[in-house]
């Protein structure tokens, strides 16, 4: 395979007789987008540093802007606003990671992390994991364990299955979107005719709007899993 | 004429019958789920622009709403490729 697909970066370390392999091009770009986000975050704080009467400067309205949608459009769907203040931090970073990690494909020689499955079903994972804590918290051991025999006690496997396929079907998205843009470029690459000037409308869309729709649609779906899991 | 034709079967292995099916599987898998994935998407789109005539002043909420539905309904279309990405590469 050529072209997005086609590296081969693959460690192979035996540890006491099980082979595990990791995927190098993965965690390196995943460490590219931490440091990112890191960098830009202590980059722009230095222009917040201003009075609270002076007009906002272009990166305070910029930031304003950003908060701003991640507020009203995220995190004003949670039940409480207690909810609503605790998860913040947690969904916004979930978002600016994903959104991130989608764009940076568009840099060329750079791969998006999301295109790995181990990457997107950790986030999956996570997910599912903070929405059974927050609900053992709001309702009590018992009342959780009784919420999945909630309608008749014949329910709780249909309950069960229902409660495991949510990060199943929540982090295939995710991966299914990014690793299908990444096939196409690489399929899209390998016609000669077509490898000048077709790829950046294809990287355009399948990159930046793809790249933003699909993380949106992770971030409001997860702010709906433990919505959900947290209302009885 | 019988004999050619005899000495031609005798020659199909199995692995070649599996490859076909490979390729016969990806293509069935992936053209069946894409019908299902862009009716429903279709349909959600024909609503919105039912609802955005009747109310000109919602378009916003209205756009976002629609993004989000279809991202949701694409799934399954999403799943059906990635088995036929299975069938074609990994299997």
């Amino acid at each position: 395979m050529f072209g997005p697909l086609g590296h081969k970066l693959i460690a192979h370390i035996s540890i006491g007789g099980f082979p595990i392999s990791f995927d190098l091009m993965t965690i390196i770009m995943s460490w590219i987008v931490i440091a990112l986000l890191v960098i830009l975050a202590f980059i722009l704080r230095k222009s917040l540093r201003q009075d609270i009467d002076d007009k906002p400067n272009r990166v305070q309205a910029l930031l304003d802007a950003l908060i701003d949608l991640i507020k009203s459009q995220l995190t004003s769907s949670f039940s409480s606003d207690q909810l609503a203040q605790d998860l913040f931090p947690f969904i916004a970073t979930l978002f600016m990671f994903i959104l991130l990690s989608n764009w940076i494909s568009v840099i060329p020689l750079l791969e998006s992390p999301t295109k790995d499955l181990n990457v997107t079903f950790s986030f999956g994972l996570l997910v599912f994991f903070m929405s059974q804590y927050f609900a053992i918290k709001r309702k009590g051991f018992g009342k959780y364990m009784k919420g999945f025999i909630e309608p008749y006690p014949l329910m709780l496997p249909l309950n069960i299955v229902g409660e495991i396929a949510k990060p199943l079907s929540h982090s295939f998205r995710l991966f299914g979107n990014m690793f299908g843009g990444a096939i196409m470029l690489s399929i899209i690459y390998s016609f000669t005719f077509l490898s000048v000037g077709f790829p950046l409308i294809v990287t355009a869309f399948y990159g930046l709007f793809e790249g933003m729709i699909q993380a949106f649609v992770f971030s409001i779906l997860a702010v709906a899993y433990i919505n959900v899991a947290v209302e009885s | 004429m019988l004999q050619e034709a005899q000495n031609v079967v005798s020659q199909i292995s199995g692995a070649d019958i599996a490859n076909a099916a490979k390729y016969i599987g990806a293509g069935i898998c992936m053209g069946i789920g894409a019908i299902g994935s862009g009716i429903g998407e279709g349909i959600t789109a024909a609503h919105t622009v039912d609802a955005m005539a009747r109310q000109p002043e919602m378009e916003g909420a209205l756009l976002r709403t629609m993004v989000l539905g279809q991202a949701i309904a694409e799934s399954t279309g999403i799943y059906s490729l990635l088995i036929a990405i299975v069938l074609l590469f990994v299997i």
